[in-house]
């Protein structure tokens, strides 16, 4: 890894762009959701090194900004079980590759912790409706 | 052999599925009050679908991803929620149209009010996004809807003046006693019927389901380049049938029957049939696909799972989203709204939105790092550029001019 690159072939400075709004596969090719934030640690030199990948609504209010914003993180939080505006953090160590187009997780979705409104949807309205077996 | 097969099928299955009730009801209306002296905006219309369907096609198979990633990739996530909300809502207006076409196209068949067959419609719609495999959605209507080729037999047995045809179409006239304003609103619905967002999503997101990859781009631009220009002279021959037999007699198209009058004038009840069986498979194609099409965006942007190569309970939220969409489309007709205002509505609507999916096509299609040799050349970029100013000038004139017309009263 040299000065000016992460180890991913990204310049340094350019995560936003490389990253925010990445599709996220997992292992098994499945969309598992989008890059909608990004989490950084600073460390003791100052350099600020990304930890997190943010997924999930209450990421992405934020970035929507103003009132849509506001109103999108009031929502996505009363639809969580627990009231908490985290959203959910997919760490680093879980990344397996980011290219062009998508970022690859190396666990399976539902280890990542973003699928529970799919599942939630899928128990309570899909899976009884005829055929949604 | 089976290529050549599969390449003809596709080419038939753009042409049928390019006509929906914007075209049926705008081609109509112009063409008993305006004769052919609005072609132009139908060509114009046509061209700029072709070139853009082409580049959102070329995209989706190169980079092997919806337009709608793109579109948030690249016009950032505010911009790209104002264009999904857009799209959402035009999305629940066109389905109502289509919904309220397969009811008018129903009506005509059965003498039963067309507000009873709303609901079994609007059911059946919903059924065949839950069930139907996709290939028999985009194939069957779309080979069906090819019956609407009625039109042009019915042209060929009107007597046509095709000289004064082809002179109104080279010297566009405003006719006496309509404004201007009415002139260039049906322009713009016109445009807007040949640019309706939801086939653009659903072209793309089609492709993805087909697994298109850069191998099926030789498939993928037969459709485009020779499926929509046909689709366009389809819709133009439905505005030329209108001319010799709803012109002359002033009468003006306020119901999808009347559309169909010079098919009736010309080949009697044969042609009826026929153009009933068309009326209904454009309709009822379009209503699915553009309930469908709420799904694919919605999913896209979100990064939901989505489609119908895996099981409703793998993709539940997409299925969820074009449920809801179905339930709002049928409810929004059953408030008995005519069917054809909406319509109209609906197409300028949506040239006034297409600039925000037209935008990131034509950036994408661009990037040489993503698309590699097969980005935009030259006379691509210059067309593709001098087409999207004519699209964005559309778009402010079109709020002024629905509200200035009245909607085109």
């Amino acid at each position: 890894m040299t000065a000016d690159t992460s180890g991913w072939g990204i310049p340094v400075g350019y995560a936003n762009e490389f990253l925010l709004d990445r599709e996220i596969l997992d292992k098994d090719d499945t969309p598992v959701g989008k890059v909608d934030d990004l989490d950084f640690e600073i460390l003791p030199d100052g350099s600020p090194v990304l930890s997190a990948i943010l997924c999930g609504p209450t990421a992405l209010g934020p970035r929507l900004g103003g009132r849509l914003g506001t109103w999108w993180v009031s929502i996505a939080r009363r639809l969580r079980p627990n009231d908490d505006p985290t959203p959910v953090h997919v760490g680093i160590d879980d990344v397996d590759h980011v290219d062009r187009e998508t970022l690859r997780l190396r666990i399976t979705g539902s280890n990542a912790g973003t699928l529970r409104l799919q599942r939630w949807v899928d128990a309570k309205i899909v899976k009884r409706i005829p055929g949604g077996e | 052999m089976k290529r050549l097969l599969n390449l003809t099928l596709g080419v038939m299955t753009a042409i049928g599925g390019f006509v929906d009730i914007g075209n049926l009801v705008t081609s109509g209306i112009t063409g008993a009050r305006f004769g052919m002296s609005l072609a132009w905006a139908l060509l114009l219309g046509t061209a700029g679908m072709t070139l853009y369907g082409e580049m959102a096609g070329r995209v989706t198979a190169v980079s092997r991803r919806p337009i709608f990633h793109v579109v948030r990739e690249r016009l950032g996530v505010r911009t790209a929620m104002v264009n999904l909300v857009a799209s959402l809502l035009l999305n629940v207006l066109t389905l109502a149209a289509e919904i309220g076409g397969v009811g008018l196209a129903l009506a005509l068949a059965s003498s039963i009010n067309y507000i009873l067959w709303v609901p079994i419609i609007g059911f059946l719609v919903w059924f065949f996004i839950w069930k139907v495999p996709f290939a028999v959605i985009e194939r069957v209507f779309g080979l069906l809807g090819l019956a609407l080729m009625v039109f042009v037999v019915a042209l060929f047995h009107l007597h046509t003046h095709w000289h004064a045809l082809a002179s109104g179409i080279v010297n566009p006239v405003v006719p006496s006693g309509e404004g201007h304003p009415t002139w260039w609103f049906y322009a713009i619905s016109l445009i807007g019927a040949a640019l309706v967002p939801y086939q653009v999503f659903f072209f793309s997101s089609g492709g993805i389901e087909e697994k298109w990859s850069v191998e099926h781009l030789g498939e993928m631009r037969a459709n485009a380049l020779i499926g929509f220009p046909l689709g366009g002279l389809l819709s133009l021959a439905i505005m030329a049938a209108a001319v010799p037999v709803l012109q002359p007699r002033s009468i003006g198209v306020n119901h999808l029957g009347e559309v169909g009058l010079p098919v009736i004038a010309a080949l009697g009840k044969v042609g009826l049939i026929i153009m009933l069986l068309g009326f209904f498979a454009a309709t009822f194609a379009a209503a699915v696909e553009s309930a469908m099409s709420s799904g694919y965006i919605t999913a896209q942007y979100l990064g939901w799972s989505w489609g119908k190569q895996v099981r409703p309970s793998q993709a539940p939220r997409f299925h969820v989203v074009c449920l809801i969409t179905v339930l709002l489309g049928t409810a929004f007709m059953l408030t008995t709204v005519d069917p054809v205002k909406v319509t109209l509505v609906s197409v300028v609507l949506g040239a006034a939105a297409i600039p925000l999916t037209f935008f990131p096509i034509l950036v994408v299609a661009n990037d040489r790092r993503l698309m590699g040799k097969h980005a935009n050349g030259r006379i691509v970029n210059a067309l593709g550029f001098a087409f999207f100013v004519v699209i964005v000038a559309v778009s402010v004139a079109t709020l002024p001019l629905l509200f200035i017309t009245k909607a085109g009263q």
